[in-house]
């Protein structure tokens, strides 16, 4: 049965609006779905933490960002006669064991942290997407085997699994990181995704849209998938945080990113070795990693109550 | 409830032939062969009785079948690197260290986080509950090797109230490290337990508790508390791997010789047969655990019984 593409969403858009899907109005579609996105942004601003937590989160970012750009320091030129200097006005971190400025190089690492957090968590997402909406919209026996086959996954312990990935490489670099911190930890987003799918598959709408002859893609792509963004958002901020610690213990443990590009976490540890004398150079590093994964906390928390009020935490 | 437990404990023996599975084509495709690469040449001869030794030339789903069937049979075979230490003589001397140092980890977050939690959750929006989530929302949030390290560096040596900076032996000596790696489940659970009461708090039944004028210690020691504490029983799983994690961490900075240091080690020397066999044994615990949580819990909540299997 060929049917004309526009026609088809002409037909299938009335009916769901004859079905009372809140969203396709008769307003049209654009119009509510600003008033969606404003809606959450009004009841985001309510929550006091949440926007401090954004604030503090846009500051980390410019720190991060910002410094290495204008710093007038080489964040990897050696000067021992600068070695473990405290913090100062010259270097607001102080210096390491190779005389380098900590304020630097704390901000280049965390463009590697923060940076492996993001790649990682989105690749996540990315996999989590594609095998929980497959798992979840075909259903049936394939759900079940692939739903085992993540119960079987589940029994891999998250830090040992990444660590094997990493040694499949030659070197530990950034996108090594990102895969070994990726397929140790995406069968959670896997699991999330399918039970989105599968609770928003009964909804009246998607059984009209589906009684009017809409394919399987356009109902993925038009119905399940949109309505389950507002999730994966709130999720990107939940994950993230076990992904910079995920990256943070590699490193500090030694089998991280390769010097002389550091992390957050082989900053730590490099930190470790002197704590005695120099509290502050595992201190740092040690406060950023809280600093972003509080923000992210907060924000997750912020995002959930104004995406989807009904799923509010106590 | 027999069939119950009978059917999840059939289903581990998939999951962990899988598990071996994953694990075993990793590692092969990391090593290819162990002695190849070694800095000397080795003469031909030697590497044909290496390769015998080890059954280097069977195809790879014969040596798959025979590390299950050592794994079974609990061998996991020898260390390519330790001269006559098998991997087994490693876990037996090494592991009960760890498996103590979790379990004090565990007690110490139980102990501390539940009441925690409950004080959380009863003063709801008032000073002490803002104290204890400031507490948990710390613990969640500061990597553990920070933790360790404050605690060593005030306790240890700026007070020096008599616990040392490193090492397992005395009971002195256990302290800092547990509560170290027992800081992230204790937020946790005082997180969780908080949220679960607060939730519980308001069920129907608490208030015919109340309304027929039962005392308020009894409301919540008879009704709210047995009610909030079966989701933490369900928390137990992912945290035994978040305390595996941590035990990485922790090892490494207090020199405990547990397990944990020691595949950081098998790691960085590429002892792959270590790094192998300490995997699975990681994987048996994670699955064991999440057994007896799904076990436990169908025992508390007989309505997840059917579903979960």
């Amino acid at each position: 049965m060929a049917v004309n593409p526009q026609q088809e969403e002409l037909r299938e858009r009335a009916v769901v609006a004859e079905a009372g899907a809140p969203g396709v109005a008769a307003a049209g579609a654009p119009v509510r779905q600003t008033s969606l996105w404003r809606d959450a942004w009004y009841r985001y601003r309510a929550n006091r933490a949440a926007v401090i937590a954004a604030v503090l989160f846009l500051v980390l970012l410019a720190y991060v960002i910002f410094v290495p750009i204008f710093s007038p320091y080489d964040p990897y030129e050696v000067n021992f006669s600068d070695a473990y200097l405290g913090p100062s006005l010259a270097h607001p971190f102080g210096t390491d064991q190779y005389g380098r400025d900590l304020f630097t190089r704390a901000a280049l690492g965390g463009r590697i942290s923060i940076g492996i957090g993001f790649a990682a968590t989105i690749a996540i997402m990315g996999i989590g997407v594609v095998y929980g909406s497959i798992s979840g919209f075909i259903g049936g026996k394939l759900d079940n085997a692939m739903m085992r086959f993540l119960d079987a996954l589940y029994g891999l312990p998250y830090l040992p699994f990444a660590i094997i990935v990493t040694q499949l490489f030659q070197t530990v670099n950034f996108w090594v990181m990102v895969i070994a911190l990726t397929i140790a930890s995406w069968f959670t987003a896997a699991r999330v995704v399918r039970g989105q799918i599968i609770s928003l598959k009964e909804n009246d709408y998607v059984r009209a849209a589906r009684a009017v002859g809409a394919r399987w893609y356009r109902i993925l792509g038009r119905h399940l998938l949109p309505n389950t963004l507002g999730v994966l958002i709130v999720f990107v901020f939940l994950e993230l945080p076990g992904v910079i610690l995920g990256e943070a213990f590699l490193s500090f443990i030694g089998l991280g990113i390769n010097p002389p590009k550091a992390s957050w976490g082989s900053l730590a540890q490099d930190g470790r070795d002197v704590y005695l004398a120099h509290p502050s150079m595992i201190l740092i590093p040690s406060v950023l990693i809280a600093w972003l994964i509080l923000c992210a906390f907060f924000i997750a928390d912020g995002l959930r109550d104004a995406l989807d009020p009904r799923t509010r935490e106590t | 409830m027999t069939k119950f437990v009978i059917r999840r404990l059939l289903w581990t023996i998939p999951v962990l032939l899988l598990v071996i599975l994953f694990t075993f084509l990793m590692m092969r495709q990391i090593k290819g062969n162990p002695f190849r690469k070694t800095e000397r040449a080795v003469p031909a001869s030697i590497q044909a009785n290496l390769n015998r030794k080890f059954h280097l030339d069977d195809p790879w789903y014969v040596q798959y079948a025979d590390y299950v069937k050592g794994v079974f049979t609990l061998d996991l075979g020898p260390s390519l690197v330790l001269r006559n230490q098998s991997v087994n003589d490693i876990v037996r001397s090494h592991f009960p260290v760890s498996l103590e140092l979790g379990a004090y980890a565990f007690l110490f977050a139980i102990v501390v986080g539940i009441p925690l939690g409950m004080i959380a959750a009863l003063r709801a929006n008032k000073p002490a509950d803002y104290g204890a989530m400031l507490i948990a929302n710390v613990g969640f949030a500061v990597p553990s090797f920070l933790v360790a390290t404050l605690l060593i560096y005030y306790f240890a040596v700026k007070w020096d109230v008599g616990v040392p900076t490193s090492g397992w032996d005395t009971w002195q000596s256990k302290i800092l490290p547990s509560i170290a790696l027992g800081f992230f489940p204790m937020a946790y659970f005082a997180r969780l337990v908080r949220g679960t009461m607060l939730e519980t708090l308001q069920q129907d039944y608490v208030r015919t508790a109340k309304a027929k004028g039962l005392r308020p210690q009894r409301v919540v020691g008879l009704h709210v508390l047995r009610n909030s504490l079966i989701p933490v029983v369900t928390a137990a799983g992912p945290l035994l791997g978040a305390v595996i994690t941590g035990s990485f961490i922790i090892e490494t900075i207090f020199a405990i010789p547990g397990i944990g240091r020691y595949y950081v080690n098998s790691v960085s020397a590429r002892d792959y047969s270590v790094t192998m066999g300490l995997t699975i044994l990681y994987a048996v615990i994670v699955i064991f655990g999440n057994l007896v949580v799904d076990i436990l819990y169908g025992f508390l909540d007989p309505r997840t019984r059917e579903a979960r299997t």
